[in-house]
């Protein structure tokens, strides 16, 4: 029997609620969080604004829970263009010969020599700050651990009883990747996904920070935190919801990738 | 100030100066106070520190706020200089008198002036200079030059120039750095090595951090107080400000961030400074588009933006409020905000009747801090009033460039023009205003080449003309924000020059 | 092991060789006229022809490469378009400040993360070790400019026990150097730390379950002392392998850190160049911090060569 697994679900319920704040945003926000209002700018938290109010008089949890979809869209950019480039990649690195596999994982290996600041920024000045070049960016220079991931999960499959003995029954590669190996390196991606996501949330900030992110008016928490700044001695609070908010969703993607690597992961499973 | 050239290179300087111009000055050795030779200051330094660092120290081909801020006045002088109220004053030239028909000044330089490569200062030298503006320079700004006829060297101490037609902005314009003079044998090595008469000599630029300038003990006029002013360049305001607050450097030249003002005012170890500048923050319309024809639209997006408010939300409500394209410091000056006093029921009922109401406006601006913020309060502001406004970042200074100031390609746009005395190079058809008005250039034809009075009366004359077409909305204009230790005097109440002047600095 | 050695210097070649040329196409196909660009949107067009001229603009791209990758084997990184002056210098001057600072920050991370990592594998069943998992998971998830910020505010500002911000070279004044090193250096340690902790605990794990441990402990050892005696070379190989790939992408990812502390660095000069289409510098920039990260990975290789008795043999 298998004892809950924390990791899994505290991540689980994080991102649970990120994803159901992003959701519910689309049809229901305290305020516009848009909505300048300059006569209650920098007000309190109470009853009417929660998390109070930014120097533009916007609804500060407004903001963030529209914000939650910046972060998922941020992630979900990243860690897409990274999975649909790294785990064909992977797959066929670990299915050719030798030499063809062996160029792969260099070429890899010199995409690593890119980090995703360096490229995200790179990008900037060629196709303007904004937060899909900034996100294609970094989902390249995650593409790497993606691909060496799954090239090593998918030897594994490779050796299989059941591989080899669709190879001995003739199959072509291509089947037995669709049939045969994807499905089992699912486990592997999701992990990946998960860990790749946490990064690309902290890569947005660190953007922001820049002024390589999201531009405004679009809430993003990267840009509340980047903005906040001049107010860290009168108005504290400002750094401190999207602070939080950012470190919160990292927290939720990361604990979900751990838990769900310890739950598959059998290797692991005694050790709990 | 016709010239297109000038024109161009406005808003360049204009942000730059705006999204940069953070002066500090920090005790690099306080308390070391033995004193060496002839200056109060002994061997006393400071450090000054700038939120943009220059690109290259050459201000005859670099564009950029930031070279002469640091230079003018301090490594290079100028045959006049603006004094605190804004009149020009002598510099290198002792006195000059100009012609009956206006086109010939002629200049007495001084005779003790000499060259940090030690070569003196002579009328021949004020030749090479002026001339080389219109040879060698490459900055748009160079256009001001354009006027002279001809300058020759009537003895070492005498010069005489020529203008082509009688030109009050010209000798105005001889104050900022198309003014510098130059030694003949010194300009090499501009970008890297500077060489002046003036009070301070270039010593190193530790690029990133900072430039180190030097008290010129040769120099011909009075010694300044500081041994050794380092300008440093931080580029958060958040750090320049705790630089202050932990003692690193003692003076904040140009606060960034008005918001976080509070740290100092609450605090007796600090100065506070409060007062204007160049720096008009204007929203351009591009005139050249249909929507703008109407002078109604034009009138309504005036009157649909509550400034005070929008001051108080994007600036912490330092600034001020200007009617139109003139600074208080300006002789011309006159108040004249009430053109188009905030009435959002009048604008809504103007934008009706000039069937703007619903029509998507292109608002494209700067990545600058102010331009940000004041962007977002007016898209709000002006959808109430029944516009709406797209909002679209164009990273500064090279999209923004070339997206709205040379193509043009815009409907408005936000930025601080900081050029002293703009007005007509900012309103005009081949500006990024394209703002093509016959009026507007009879008065400032008039203004340039009439006497004082006329001058005046005919700037007068423009600035309301433009307020009353609302050729534009002013915005506000930026403050001249300054955050020091208390024991640092000499720093200006009112930033109207191109330069810091650091000679006046004293502890 | 000499055949290895061989081998991936080979690959550190062609790698170095691809990469030259994917960073130099990348800028050949930015939009936008360096010489234009230097020259500002109104200038004519025969003094952009001019400067095209001047900077050897007007050549074949390929001779343009050759003569890019010649001065860089000299170690001559060209003239800035907009500056006007050398670029080796200055890139060089800010590559010893980025390094500097990420080493610093590297050492803390490792004070941080082998005792804490080896602690929470050694107790991965007890509070302790979970409460130490907790946070450093909650370490991980700081984005090292906000703990930036949160150091100056504390330290700096508040308690006054070191500068805000600000650079000394070290040896214009040791002290100084110091003084102003420490919070940011911490800045990036403790977030490093805190990533670096969890490799080293999965690492010293793996080596626990290991017979040879198994054995030792058998023996009677304490699990500390069998780690001690056996375990820790073998724990040290997966952790120097994630040591070099976090130093490669700090080189680069300290930029926020520098702007925070306002330190001259390789990535602040990154940062200027793009902002003033100085494109030679920035070509350079990109491909000295490229060279800096493929040599990081082959020393790494390397020292795993060292480090690894199974690997020296020559199999992989």
């Amino acid at each position: 029997m298998r004892r809950l697994n924390p990791s899994l679900v505290a991540g689980g319920v994080i991102v649970g609620i990120i994803v159901l704040m992003a959701l519910v945003s689309f049809i229901w926000t305290p305020y516009d969080a848009t909505f300048v209002d300059p006569s209650i700018r920098l007000a309190k938290p109470s009853w009417e604004h929660w998390f109070g109010t930014d120097k533009f008089g916007r609804d500060v949890l407004s903001q963030i829970m529209v914000g939650s979809r910046t972060t998922l869209f941020v992630g979900v950019v990243a860690v897409g263009v990274a999975a649909v480039i790294g785990v064909p990649l992977g797959i066929l690195a670990a299915m050719v010969r030798r030499w063809p596999s062996e160029f792969i994982m260099r070429a890899n290996d010199l995409v690593l020599a890119f980090p995703a600041l360096l490229l995200a920024i790179m990008f900037g000045a060629v196709f303007g700050a904004s937060t899909l070049t900034a996100m294609i960016a970094i989902g390249i220079a995650s593409v790497p651990s993606f691909a060496r991931v799954i090239r090593s999960g998918a030897l594994q499959v490779m050796r299989t009883e059941y591989v080899l003995a669709a190879r001995a029954a003739g199959r072509q590669p291509w089947p037995i990747a669709v049939r045969h190996v994807l499905p089992n390196v699912t486990s592997l991606i999701t992990v990946q996904a998960s860990v790749s996501f946490a990064i690309a949330v902290l890569a947005e900030a660190a953007l922001s920070f820049l002024g390589f992110g999201t531009p405004p008016p679009t809430p993003s928490w990267g840009r509340m935190l980047q903005e906040s700044q001049e107010f860290l001695f009168s108005a504290p609070r400002l750094a401190i919801f999207p602070g939080v908010a950012i470190a919160i969703a990292v927290l939720g993607f990361n604990l979900l990738g751990d838990g769900l690597r310890d739950r598959f992961d059998p290797k692991l499973e005694d050790r709990r | 100030m016709k010239s297109p050239f000038n024109k161009l290179a406005l808003p360049t300087r204009a942000v730059a100066f705006a999204a940069a111009a953070v002066l500090a000055v920090s005790a690099c050795s306080a308390g070391s106070s033995t004193s060496s030779g002839s200056s109060p200051g002994g061997d006393q330094s400071l450090s000054i520190g700038l939120v943009a660092e220059p690109a290259s120290l050459d201000f005859t081909t670099t564009d950029g706020a930031a070279i002469p801020q640091a230079l003018l006045g301090n490594v290079y002088e100028s045959l006049v200089k603006q004094d605190d109220s804004g009149k020009i004053v002598p510099s290198l030239a002792k006195s000059w008198t100009v012609s009956p028909d206006r086109k010939t000044y002629t200049f007495d330089l001084v005779d003790n002036a000499k060259f940090t490569n030690d070569k003196p200062f002579t009328a021949s030298d004020a030749v090479f200079s002026i001339n080389r503006v219109k040879s060698a320079w490459t900055i748009s700004l160079k256009g001001a030059m354009d006027v002279v006829a001809g300058a020759k060297a009537l003895s070492p101490t005498q010069l005489e120039v020529t203008l082509s037609k009688p030109s009050n902005d010209w000798l105005f314009r001889m104050t900022t750095r198309i003014g510098a003079m130059f030694s003949e044998s010194g300009v090499a090595k501009l970008a890297t090595d500077p060489i002046g008469t003036g009070p301070y000599k270039f010593s190193k630029w530790n690029r990133g951090d900072s430039i180190v300038l030097e008290r010129n003990d040769g120099y011909w006029g009075t010694k300044p107080f500081f041994h050794q002013i380092t300008l440093k360049y931080f580029k958060d305001p958040t750090a320049l400000n705790n630089a202050l607050l932990t003692g690193t450097i003692n003076v904040i030249g140009t606060v960034q961030a008005p918001e976080a003002l509070s740290q100092f005012t609450s605090n007796d170890k600090y100065q506070v400074i409060e007062g204007t500048t160049n720096g008009e923050v204007l929203l351009s319309f591009n005139n050249s588009r249909p929507i703008f024809k109407d002078i109604r639209t034009r009138q309504a997006i005036r009157m649909a933006i509550d400034h005070k408010a929008l001051l108080d939300t994007c600036f912490a409500g330092r600034g001020k409020l200007i009617g139109s394209m003139v600074p208080p410091t300006d002789p011309w000056y006159e108040d004249l905000t009430s053109i188009a006093p905030y009435d959002l029921a009048k604008a809504k009922s103007m934008l009706q009747a000039s069937g703007a109401a619903g029509k998507t406006l292109l608002l494209r601006l700067p990545t600058l801090p102010y331009a940000t913020s004041c962007g977002q309060v007016v898209k709000s502001q002006l959808e109430q009033a029944g516009l709406k406004v797209r909002i679209d970042p164009q990273e500064f200074p090279a999209a923004w460039l070339n997206t709205v100031f040379k193509n043009a390609d815009y409907d408005m746009s936000i930025i601080a023009h900081v050029e002293p005395r703009d007005l007509g190079a900012v309103f005009n058809a081949k500006y990024y205003t394209r703002y093509d008005d016959p009026t507007l250039q009879q008065y400032l034809a008039a203004a340039d080449s009439g006497d004082e009075a006329a001058q005046v009366d005919n700037m007068k004359k423009a600035a309301r003309r433009l307020s009353e077409q609302a050729a534009g909305d002013w915005l506000f204009l930026l403050p001249n924000l300054i955050v020091a230790d208390k024991n640092i005097k000499g720093l200006p109440q009112n930033a109207i020059t191109e330069n810091f002047d650091l000679s006046k600095l004293a502890r | 092991m000499i055949l290895r050695l061989i081998e991936r210097t080979g690959v550190l070649l062609v790698s170095l060789a691809v990469s030259s040329v994917l960073v130099f196409a990348f800028m050949a196909v930015l939009p936008g006229d360096p010489a234009r660009v230097a020259l500002g949107v109104n200038a004519s067009e025969q003094a952009v022809a001019e400067l095209r001229q001047q900077f050897g603009l007007d050549r074949p791209l390929t001779t343009q490469y050759v003569d890019w990758l010649g001065g860089l084997l000299h170690g001559d990184l060209g003239t800035s378009y907009v500056s006007k002056a050398e670029i080796g210098p200055q890139v060089f001057d800010r590559l010893q400040v980025t390094l500097l600072l990420v080493l610093a920050g590297m050492v803390i991370a490792l004070l941080i993360a082998v005792p804490a990592g080896t602690l929470m594998a050694a107790r991965h069943r007890k509070v302790s070790g979970l409460a130490l998992s907790a946070v450093s998971q909650i370490g991980v998830a700081v984005p090292a400019f906000l703990a930036g910020i949160l150091l100056i505010m504390l330290f700096a500002v508040k308690l006054g026990w070191l500068p805000a911000n600000g650079w000394t070279p070290p040896a214009q004044d040791p002290a100084m150097f110091l003084q102003q090193l420490i919070l940011p250096a911490l800045a990036l340690g403790l977030v490093q730390g805190a990533v670096l902790t969890r490799y080293v605990r999965s690492a010293v794990l793996d080596v626990l379950r290991e017979d040879y441990l198994r054995t030792a402990r058998a023996k009677g050892l304490r699990p500390f002392q069998a780690l001690w005696r056996h375990g820790l070379r073998n724990a040290a190989v997966p952790v120097v392998t994630v040591l070099g790939l976090q130093l490669a992408t700090l080189l680069i990812g300290a930029v926020v850190v520098e702007r925070v502390f306002v330190i001259p660095g390789l990535g602040s000069l990154l940062l200027d160049g793009v902002s003033n289409r100085d494109l030679l510098l920035v070509q350079d920039v990109v491909m000295v911090l490229v060279i800096a990260v493929l040599l990081v990975n082959f020393l790494v290789d390397l020292l795993y060569v060292a480090l690894d008795p199974r690997l020296r043999v020559g199999s992989r």
